[in-house]
């Protein structure tokens, strides 16, 4: 018996994962809980743990390549003599060669539709804009040479009526790179932000204060940061809620999202309960989080949810001012500048359908405040 | 009285029986004389009639298909074959030009009571340019009758009726129908030429079709009965006219309609099914009509991929499964 494995869902957004690596190889005993397989999901490589005790067993998909959720991506066997792998082994517990997945290793995808089928198919359910214009995706990977249209339509030039590619193409010549997950993600949240009402008030704070304990107390000031806004917000819990046609959505805790690029894109590691926890328990967590920025093991529940954002840009010398997009599910995020002796530009761009401009003032002269005495940060 | 035999076989007892029964009536085409025939339809009637009735003629489509629309306008009843319809293309001008428009041309002082036989369809692997469909072509010259016979009997009834019509028919015979067999009956009376046949009767679906897929259609019905749909499959048997009240009938009753044909699907018989039934019967659908067609695309040689090409029982199948589901699906919305 081979049970299928399938793609996991990851996070709530995940519809599609892509297979990065395959940490077992076809015939390896898995036990439960072990990990077989690291997936790239939004903005994460997760693994993927096995779920029965057997042995790995193919065909598998190719590392690299995508499937959506729940699309069969290999198989656990019960019998190490069941396991089919690309070439035989030369005893089943043999350790596997490096190259496991070779060309006979098909990814297991279900049988597509049969041309004619899909020649139908795509003829009378295609929506009417696709078939007219962009032939690009369905159409060409399911049925390559059942295009109803004429073959003229098939060239790469037809993608070039949407919009974007339009402008584009007036220009130089270029290549299409595959966006990362991550940049997508980013994308489709800014998508999804831009239709938010948005003002923003600049302010110049003294942040010397700021600086200064965390460089006596050796913490970060990134922290330190979040937690002045945290207190503020406190003060201030308009800034926690959240616009939603059914009502605001006012939060119990207050949750900071601070933007961190992590050499491949933006990522917001999001620190839980900023107001009140301990300053010790905060920097901890905010090691940890650090930690799986580098690594690139950020799982969607450590990077989305935050009640407010911050984005600091201060260790570049040369910006003086920037203002950032209010993410979906927040009223308001703080960008900060390169601190200055004339104090440092921070704007703070709302959602104007929970907060307004004396509101967004009043929190910053909070803010303001907080930070002059960094020592009640720590209480 | 039936007797089984094959489809070639009771086209050859047509011939022979109409042969013996009218001295106009000849045939004449690439090696239907001493070789008997391609697919062994003119067998034994070189012998039996002789050189001047069964006509060996050189590689010369156009050349013998005008013999025989000149002979057909003085008064003869010519059987002109085609060794596949591939090599019709260069007799079209005799067809088209010569035996659709002469009788109206003539005002009806000339008849062509002319039948040409073609062998054609999609075989095995016969590559692209022996494996063409020219239904749509054919269908498209105003003038011509066109014949489509699936089984043994309906090729005898047919080829019958064709030869003592006095106007032009293409009687289109499959390639891989020649071998099959069924009952024919030399007594029982004929259907009219153009007579549509529920070869399957059924309430869920009307499954129109017409030649070899006609009987595809008819397996691919009763994969289905497995699964508790019960297609009605309409046979046209000719494809010019068209037996509408038939087709028409039938979908009345299902509310939805499937066709399946092996030629292309862009601007062919498919096409032409679904718009006319979808004017006559647009109330009474449940769905819309949903047709398979072959691939708009040369037959490709691989066998794998010329079966690709055109419909098969599992298309038939699935198409069938869609329609009436969404169709249930729909209903109960």
């Amino acid at each position: 018996m081979s049970q299928p494995i399938a793609m996991p869902a990851l996070s709530d957004t995940m519809s599609n994962g892509r297979l990065v690596k395959w940490i077992k190889k076809p015939g390896d005993a898995v036990h439960k809980g072990d990990v077989i397989a690291e997936v790239e999901t939004d903005k994460a490589v997760m693994e993927v743990e096995a779920f029965q005790d057997g042995y790995l067993s193919g065909p598998l998909i190719e590392e690299g390549t995508e499937a959506p959720v729940g699309q069969i991506i290999g198989y656990i066997s019960d019998s190490p003599n069941k396991v089919q792998t690309a070439e035989p082994l030369a005893a089943p517990s043999a350790p596997h060669g490096a190259d496991g997945g070779n060309s006979s290793d098909k990814p297991a995808i279900a049988a597509p539709m049969s041309a004619v089928l899909a020649a139908s198919t795509i003829a009378s359910r295609q929506p009417l804009a696709r078939r007219h214009f962009a032939s690009a995706g369905p159409v060409r990977t399911n049925a390559p040479i059942s295009s109803a249209e004429p073959t003229a339509e098939a060239t790469p030039h037809t993608s070039a009526s949407k919009p974007t590619l339009v402008a584009i193409e007036a220009g130089p010549a270029y290549r299409l790179e595959r966006a990362s997950s991550l940049r997508e993600a980013v994308a489709r949240t800014m998508i999804a932000s831009a239709a938010t009402p948005t003002f923003r008030v600049s302010a110049q704070l003294l942040l010397d204060p700021l600086l200064r304990a965390a460089n006596e107390r050796q913490q970060s000031f990134t922290l330190l940061l979040a937690r002045a806004c945290a207190r503020a917000i406190v003060a201030h819990p308009l800034f926690n809620a959240a616009y939603t046609p059914e009502g605001l959505a006012r939060r119990e805790r207050v949750d900071i999202g601070v933007a961190v690029d992590d050499g491949y894109g933006l990522i917001t590691p999001v620190l839980r309960d900023a107001a009140r926890k301990s300053m010790t328990e905060l920097s901890r967590d905010w090691a940890v989080l650090h930690d799986k920025v580098k690594k690139r093991r950020l799982a969607p529940a450590e990077y989305s949810g935050a009640t407010f954002y911050l984005s600091n840009l201060g260790a570049s010398a040369v910006v003086y001012t920037f203002d950032s997009i209010v993410p979906i599910g927040a009223a308001a995020i703080l960008s900060v500048a390169r601190a200055r002796l004339e104090g440092t530009l921070c704007t703070l761009a709302c959602d104007h359908r929970v907060v307004f401009g004396l509101d967004a003032a009043r929190f910053l002269e909070t803010l303001a405040q907080q930070i002059k005495e960094p020592s009640k940060l720590s209480v | 009285m039936s007797q089984e035999l094959l489809y070639w076989q009771a086209l050859n007892r047509a011939m022979d029986h109409e042969m013996a029964a009218d001295d106009s009536v000849f045939t004449l085409g690439e090696d239907v004389g001493l070789y008997g025939g391609s697919y062994r339809v003119t067998e034994g009637l070189y012998a039996k009639y002789g050189e001047w009735r069964v006509r060996d003629t050189p590689i010369s489509e156009n050349g013998f298909t005008g013999l025989g629309v000149g002979a057909a306008l003085v008064g003869m009843r010519p059987v002109v074959e085609i060794m596949t319809i591939n090599f019709m293309l260069l007799a079209l001008d005799s067809i088209i030009n010569g035996a659709a428009k002469i009788p109206l041309m003539s005002g009806g002082r000339l008849k062509a009571p002319l039948v040409v036989r073609v062998p054609g369809g999609i075989a095995r692997q016969l590559a692209a340019q022996h494996a063409q469909r020219l239904e749509h072509t054919l269908m498209n010259v105003p003038g011509l009758r066109i014949a489509v016979p699936s089984t043994p009997q309906d090729a005898y009834w047919q080829l019958r009726q064709a030869i003592a019509s006095d106007d032009p028919i293409i009687l289109l015979e499959h390639e891989l129908l020649y071998f099959t067999k069924g009952p024919v009956d030399f007594v029982a009376e004929a259907p009219p030429m153009h007579r549509a046949i529920v070869r399957r009767q059924g309430h869920d679906v009307t499954v129109v079709s017409y030649s070899r897929h006609a009987v595809v259609a008819q397996d691919a019905a009763n994969e289905l009965a497995k699964d508790g749909i019960d297609a009605e499959v309409i046979d046209l048997r000719s494809l010019k006219p068209i037996d509408w009240d038939t087709c028409a009938a039938s979908v009345e009753k299902t509310h939805r309609l499937l066709v399946v044909e092996e030629d292309c699907r862009f601007a062919g018989a498919g096409a032409e099914i679904s718009a006319t039934l979808t004017e006559r019967c647009f109330y009474s659908l449940d769905a819309p009509v949903q047709r398979l067609a072959g691939l708009d695309i040369p037959t490709p040689y691989n066998g794998a991929l010329e079966a690709a090409s055109i419909p098969q029982i599992a298309d038939i199948v699935a198409a069938t499964r869609q329609l009436c589901q969404a169709t249930s699906e729909s209903k109960a919305a």
